[in-house]
């Protein structure tokens, strides 16, 4: 992964690695996605999707970055130390062309589930779909076989307090149906020129700085990775948005909009523990200089994180007291969804959308005079029920063929 | 609001932080003293003792040696909690400093039950529904409980304003309630 060639698709502040795209998401949000899926398909669905899901993503990542291995030993060896680098564990592969088996202490979802939820609910089905579709495209992609060769079943999980995960790996009797996968190419058509907003010059130059930073970020001795108070992961947005517009697009009709609502959920914890995290941390005051709380500065600060992981160039065309206009035109999910759906009939950029939101929450709901500890009990009392205090409306969005994406925040 | 019955039992207990009375089987709060209010909300708590209550009266009666004197004692690390059941409708949660003695705990404790249980009433409790219960017990224990009526909503296919008014569940409804609750918890079996 660190000799893999990284491209940060500079004025667009998407990133890529050999033209694959991924994100930084903690494991609040890792967590918080899954359970979505799997509350709309079905536990048995969901995890099928999200392994297959995983398995495309991966594959794709590891046919490009072992691009220069000659054996076998050597592909996997680069898809061992990618997977921990990224900050999803470190996983033993012990496969053959035939299959074979993988094991780890420390898979990312596995593990997390357990930190945040062991001691409070049982777990009957393992957590590690992403570590499964792994494994399974680690081992295609070293000997060579063609995709949906292999298969990876999850047979023991942290998450279920057992000792460790360990995944059986077989040849697959039919080839497993994996869904397509979208790279920087078929992305770039459906980027909008880019734009700047309030605050450019500050926010363009700390999110630069925060784009170094994370970038030399690495998985630990577990393969897991810490920073701002979570765990974070360099992850596939294939990954999460194969996954997301199969909850969306298979859900029915009349479910629609609480899954719409759960996926904008899903970013809401993103943003009030991975950018909540980012400005309480001593790495942003080095950054971007003493948080004064006021709301701007949270605001101004939340648009430069979320360029800083990739997320996109978002820009603020105009925020108040009372009110907050969020715009892009390069942000991660729209051309995503133009490239392998084409155009919708409804605005489908649900992260944008969530976070736009819990960014307001955020600036004028939680106190930043170095009292607030953003716990899950405070994000649980935060964003309970309707009283958020603010909505959010998508006004425009580049899943249904407008020139940009741009949400309205509005105080209720 | 803490009423008069209360406010006399915890007279002259020096150490005692709270005393919390929870109506069974549903674990509402009926009567609490709080020494200091505003860190924790009485409701919330109060179920959480009448969860605790029943699930060690399973446990104990699993293991055959359940008698209703029986208590619940927790040592923590600021806190001695001593959990009992005043009758079959009520049980009485008292929180004391961790300082206290426990000999010390014990006996205000007796002092006060008798105290308190006099003064209850006697009741006939009607159960509120099973669907209304199981709602309560996600709300307690699910993961991101901010987030369960639409997660219950996905699993069952029943709509928001059902989930909002329990108590209207047919049979039917209620059942795959139950079931989603068991999976979202991870649970063979609902013990409410």
């Amino acid at each position: 992964m660190s000799e893999a060639k990284r491209l940060l698709l500079e004025p667009h502040d998407l990133t890529f690695v050999e033209d694959v795209p991924y994100i930084y998401h903690c494991s609040h949000y890792n967590l918080f996605h899954d359970q979505t899926v799997d509350d709309v398909l079905g536990d048995t669905a969901g995890q099928q999707v999200r392994v297959r899901a995983a398995h495309a993503a991966f594959r794709q990542l590891l046919r490009a970055i072992t691009q220069g291995a000659s054996t076998p030993m050597e592909r996997l060896s680069i898809a061992m130390g990618a997977f921990a680098a990224m900050g999803h564990g470190r996983v033993d592969l012990d496969v053959t062309a035939e299959g074979g088996s993988a094991r780890t202490g420390h898979a990312h979802y596995g593990f997390c589930w357990a930190e945040k939820y062991g001691s409070r609910v049982s777990r009957t089905l393992p957590a590690d779909a992403v570590a499964a579709g792994f494994v399974a495209a680690a081992t295609e992609v070293a000997y060579e076989l063609p995709a949906g060769a292999m298969q990876a079943v999850e047979e023991t999980c942290v998450a279920r307090r057992e000792p460790e995960c360990t995944f059986k790996v077989t040849r697959a009797a039919t080839p497993v149906p994996l869904p397509p996968t979208v790279d920087r190419q078929a992305m770039e058509p459906f980027l909008g020129p880019s734009e700047g907003g309030m605050d450019e010059a500050w926010i363009g130059a700390t999110a630069d700085t925060l784009q170094e930073f994370v970038a030399a970020m690495e998985g630990d001795e577990r393969g897991l990775m810490e920073g701002f108070g979570v765990f974070i992961t360099r992850h596939l947005t294939n990954y999460y948005l194969e996954t997301a517009y199969a909850a969306a697009r298979q859900a029915p009709e009349s479910a629609l909009p609480i899954v719409e609502s759960l996926l904008r959920e899903a970013a809401h914890v993103c943003v009030f523990h991975t950018f909540g995290g980012i400005l309480l941390s001593p790495e942003w005051e080095s950054v971007a200089g003493r948080l004064s709380g006021e709301p701007e500065d949270i605001v101004r600060g939340c648009v430069a994180i979320a360029r800083g992981l990739g997320f996109g160039r978002w820009a603020i065309r105009e925020l108040g007291p009372d009110r907050l206009v969020l715009s892009t035109t390069s942000n991660y999910e729209a051309p995503y969804y133009a490239a392998r759906f084409g155009k919708s009939d409804r605005p489908r950029c649900y992260f944008f959308q969530g976070a736009a939101l819990a960014m307001m929450v955020l600036a004028h709901r939680v106190r930043w005079d170095g009292s607030a500890e953003l716990t899950q009990s405070f994000y649980d009392d935060l964003f309970r029920g309707q009283g958020l205090g603010f909505r959010c409306e998508p006004t425009t969005c580049q899943t249904m063929g407008h020139d940009r994406t741009e949400v309205v925040v509005r105080r209720t | 609001m803490t009423s008069e019955l209360l406010e006399q039992a915890v007279k002259d207990v020096a150490p005692l932080s709270a005393v919390l009375v929870t109506a069974m089987p549903d674990c509402l709060l009926y009567d609490s003293w709080v020494k200091e209010e505003g860190r924790w909300a009485p409701e919330e708590v109060a179920s959480y003792f009448g969860d605790l209550v029943r699930s060690n009266r399973e446990a104990l009666k699993s293991l055959g040696s359940w008698s209703s004197t029986m208590q619940v004692t927790i040592e923590s690390a600021d806190a001695l909690v001593v959990l009992r059941e005043v009758n079959e409708h009520f049980v009485c949660g008292c929180i004391f400093d961790r300082s206290a003695p426990l000999g010390l705990v014990r006996l205000h404790v007796d002092r006060m039950l008798d105290r308190i249980s006099a003064g209850l009433p006697q009741i006939s409790p009607e159960e509120q529904p099973r669907a209304v219960r199981i709602i309560g017990f996600l709300r307690r224990y699910a993961p991101d409980p901010h987030a369960i009526l639409m997660r219950v909503a996905l699993r069952t296919g029943l709509s928001l304003e059902q989930l909002e008014a329990p108590e209207h569940l047919t049979p039917e409804q209620t059942q795959s309630l139950e079931d989603a609750a068991k999976q979202i918890l991870g649970l063979q079996e609902l013990h409410l």
